[in-house]
């Protein structure tokens, strides 16, 4: 092993990279996978160092000799967070969804993706190298994903200084000059690079305490990202007015009108019945009017997407006391009474003894009730809207009270 | 008397020249992993179900399927069917009480069993009323249309639209989806510009080869047992939250499906790609991948063999693969030390040093350096190890140097 001088043709000091690398992944043990799977290149091309999609980090020889070693293992960490966080893959579909297609927008793109970084990964052991974005440099909050930091982001006096940022095409997914590309040499498939990332994760989660708040959130959404709760919500009630006994479906009870071509044969015909959805609504003061109005604005949209029409949505506002069941098309002045502590129990036995009888009951609610002790007659779904801090400020003042988790038997959308 | 005048060249004929010209394209050979995955579980014969937004492709990569299992191929819009159409339509015979009331099955069920053999297409699945899919299912898992039961030659593929696409929102309750093979079908840019241009892709399909076949029934049965030998809990986890509804869950039905998925993407050659799409579609993502990550560690080379032959042993190139098989040599020497395994370890390590990164040896070093006993003198290959000695010195200067700048 000899030391290269940059005296030496500025050949890559590969003992000082890769004692940075050591350090890196001794500082953060649940990224070593991911650190070692990087196949590194030397280039000249490179301005400093920048992975491509492929997991290959091109190296700037003389990046690595103006850097100390411990910046250089900040740096290491911070290129293996891009690739992790799947940056350039989110920056293609950001492009598509917003139609970016300049060079410019893509150096936002790695500009937003640093911030995302760099707001989490240094400290604890780990130095930020030398000019690294924090998203305070340009007046931009912390702990925001690289998709928010994007349109907080524009060109001028604060990102003067940022032009020469450039991270790769692993950050940005922009390809590069110096890129190999897919068919280039050593770098990894896609099954390879979501195998590594799966491994990370895997790591994060059997030892949560010893990783930032940032790697935790990124580990349980690797491999299942949150579905906007619209989608969900509108499946679960899809799928429960669409069940049997609700909506379209074949009936014996009239004879189809094809049975006329096929003499001797008993057919089915089409029947249509719109669902009755009724929603349950908590008003237990604890529930936002906005929340509450997007949501039920969904339920409507939703069922009448199904056929159902508008008068067949039924609202019932709820406390402890349930209120009456008003429909939905005189909704703009039905009274959200309430207020008071929250028993959803009542507005169940309510909703269920209203006739015509619901074919589908929506509570919406923040989930601090008592439940109906056995299953509803009818399909239910439960839009929950999550309150981590006001359930413990709850049990803090009445130590005996425990709030019921949803049941079983309804199909829980988390809202918001 | 007629008059004849040269005929005027019929509009519809004009018509038919454009569409000749229109439809003039050529083909090109290109891989394509979602069809190469589509062909590899019909020919498993276990029921798909191809995931895609409408008007993806789905029906052309059929077509093509179709063609290349040299199958007749059956498309039935479900949608545009009644239940009875799969069920069978009772005939109410003279006498039902003595002698039932049969259920007859439609034509094109009749002309798939007396050719036994085809590609049966079941399209829009989602879009079709509740009680056509249950008719529908019952077709994909039991083979039966009325009276009527499939021929093995058969082989069935349904198509369905996303949840978030589907207008009335069908989706499969957890029992129905461990039943299938889900395939995501997204189109690829490059592929639709090229072929509108006239240039449409010919995908190369996996060929099974038959020497192969004993060996990869053995490869898939190590690698789903050996997994779940070691991790029992993932026999069997039903989807608890609402985004895993509908999709693809590990119980050992689905083990089962991809174990022979696996066996037949090995007998076929095919890539990784394709058998993570296959495994990650039957059993799930995590599950799916942490047989994917112990089937890389299945190729990785044997500890024992690596220490019988330290100058002929190939170590991986991809650095978290190679530092998995220096521990693993430092591991089956700390199992069973002695001194010739312990000296072909450190032969190891300069090997890796040699053909590496540095750092990847700092680890296995230190561990392999606290096995020696006392009587046993440091072998000559240490001296070509100070290196490393002198890198995992700098990593620690370089840790206290982070404290004191923080």
């Amino acid at each position: 092993m000899s030391t290269n001088t940059p005296e030496e043709g500025g050949r890559l000091d590969r003992d000082k990279l890769f004692a940075a690398r050591l350090h890196a992944a001794r500082a953060r043990p649940y990224l070593a996978t991911a650190l070692f799977a990087l196949h590194t290149v030397e280039s000249k091309q490179v301005p400093t160092m920048a992975v491509d999609r492929h997991w290959r980090c091109y190296v700037s020889p003389a990046f690595v000799d103006r850097m100390p070693v411990e910046e250089l293992a900040g740096v290491w960490v911070h290129e293996v967070s891009h690739l992790l966080r799947d940056h350039h893959g989110r920056g293609d579909r950001v492009a598509r969804e917003r139609g970016l297609t300049g060079v410019g927008d893509r150096l936002r793109m790695n500009i937003a993706a640093d911030c995302e970084i760099n707001d989490d990964v240094y400290g604890d052991g780990l130095v930020a190298p030398e000019g690294a974005v924090r998203p305070w440099r340009l007046r931009l909050p912390e702990g925001q994903l690289m998709e928010e930091y994007l349109s907080g982001i524009s060109f001028g006096p604060l990102t003067l200084d940022l032009s020469w940022l450039d991270c790769g095409s692993g950050a940005d997914g922009l390809e590069r000059a110096w890129d190999l590309g897919s068919d280039g040499a050593d770098g990894l498939s896609e099954q390879e690079r979501d195998a590594v990332r799966f491994r990370v994760a895997q790591g994060i989660k059997a030892h949560p305490g010893d990783t930032p708040q940032g790697w935790r959130r990124w580990a349980e959404d690797a491999f299942h990202p949150p579905q906007p709760w619209r989608d969900l919500l509108g499946a679960a009630l899809r799928s429960a007015v669409s069940g049997s006994g609700a909506g379209d479906d074949y009936s014996y009870g009239r004879p189809s009108r094809r049975s006329a071509g096929v003499p001797g044969t008993v057919l089915p015909s089409l029947r249509r019945r719109p669902p009755r959805v009724c929603v349950i609504i908590d008003t237990s003061g604890s529930v936002s009017d906005g929340e509450l109005g997007s949501a039920l604005l969904e339920v409507a949209a939703i069922s009448h997407a199904v056929g159902g029409r508008r008068d067949l949505v039924n609202v019932l506002s709820c406390d402890a006391a349930a209120g009456v069941v008003s429909p939905l098309c005189r909704a703009e002045g039905i009274p959200l009474v309430g207020g008071g502590g929250t028993d959803l129990r009542t507005g169940f036995e309510k909703a269920l003894r209203s006739r015509p009888r619901p074919d589908v009951v929506v509570a919406l609610t923040d989930g601090q009730t008592p439940w109906p002790s056995a299953r509803p007659s009818c399909r239910t779904v439960i839009g929950l809207f999550p309150r981590p801090g006001r359930s413990r400020a709850r049990r803090e003042n009445n130590p005996e009270y425990v709030p019921d988790s949803p049941p079983a038997w309804a199909r829980v959308v988390e809202i918001g | 008397m007629p008059m004849t005048a040269p005929a005027p060249l019929s509009q519809l004929d004009v018509a038919a020249d454009l569409l000749t010209l229109l439809r003039d394209s050529t083909t090109e050979p290109r891989p394509d992993s979602q069809l190469e995955a589509l062909t590899l579980a019909v020919a498993a014969d276990l029921p798909v179900l191809l995931w895609g937004e409408p008007g993806i492709g789905k029906t052309a990569a059929l077509t093509q399927l179709a063609a290349a299992l040299d199958l007749p191929l059956t498309t039935v819009i479900a949608s545009v069917h009644e239940p009875s159409d799969f069920s069978g339509l009772p005939v109410v015979g003279d006498d039902p009480a003595t002698q039932g009331v049969p259920m007859a099955p439609p034509d094109w069920a009749v002309r798939l069993v007396r050719a036994g053999r085809g590609l049966l297409f079941l399209d829009e699945l989602s879009t079709a009323p509740p009680a056509v899919q249950a008719a529908l299912l019952r077709l994909v898992l039991e083979r039966r249309i009325g009276a009527l039961r499939l021929p093995p030659g058969v082989r069935i593929v349904a198509a369905a639209n996303p949840r978030s696409s589907a207008a009335d929102g069908w989706e499969l309750s957890p029992p129905l989806a461990n039943r299938f093979v889900h395939l995501q079908w997204t189109h690829d840019h490059e592929t639709v510009v090229r072929g509108l241009g006239g240039t449409w892709p010919r995908a190369t399909l996996p060929q099974l080869d038959p020497r192969k076949l004993p060996e990869a029934v053995d490869f898939a049965r190590r690698a789903v047992c050996g997994l779940l030998a070691a991790r029992p809990t993932l026999v069997h986890r039903l989807p608890t939250n609402e985004t895993g509804r509908g999709g693809p869950w590990p119980s050992p039905r689905s083990w089962d499906m991809t174990l022979s998925l696996i066996a037949f993407a090995t007998a076929a050659g095919s890539a990784r790609d394709v058998l993570s799409s296959l495994v990650r579609g039957t059993v799930g993502d995590g599950p799916g991948l942490e047989l994917l990550a112990s089937l890389d560690r299945l190729d990785l080379p044997d500890p024992e063999d690596v220490l019988a032959d330290p100058a002929g042993a190939v170590l991986p190139e991809r650095g978290d693969l190679r530092q998995a098989v220096l521990d693993g040599v430092v591991a089956a020497v700390r199992a069973r030390p002695d001194r010739a395994r312990w000296d072909s370890a450190w032969a190891v390590l300069v090997r890796a040093l040699e053909t590496g990164a540095p750092d990847l040896v700092v680890v296995p070093a230190t561990t392999l350096a606290s096995l020696r006993q006392q009587d046993w003198d440091v072998p000559a290959a240490i001296e070509r190890l100070a290196g490393t000695v002198a890198l995992s010195r700098r990593a620690d200067r370089a840790a206290v140097a982070s404290k004191a700048r923080r």
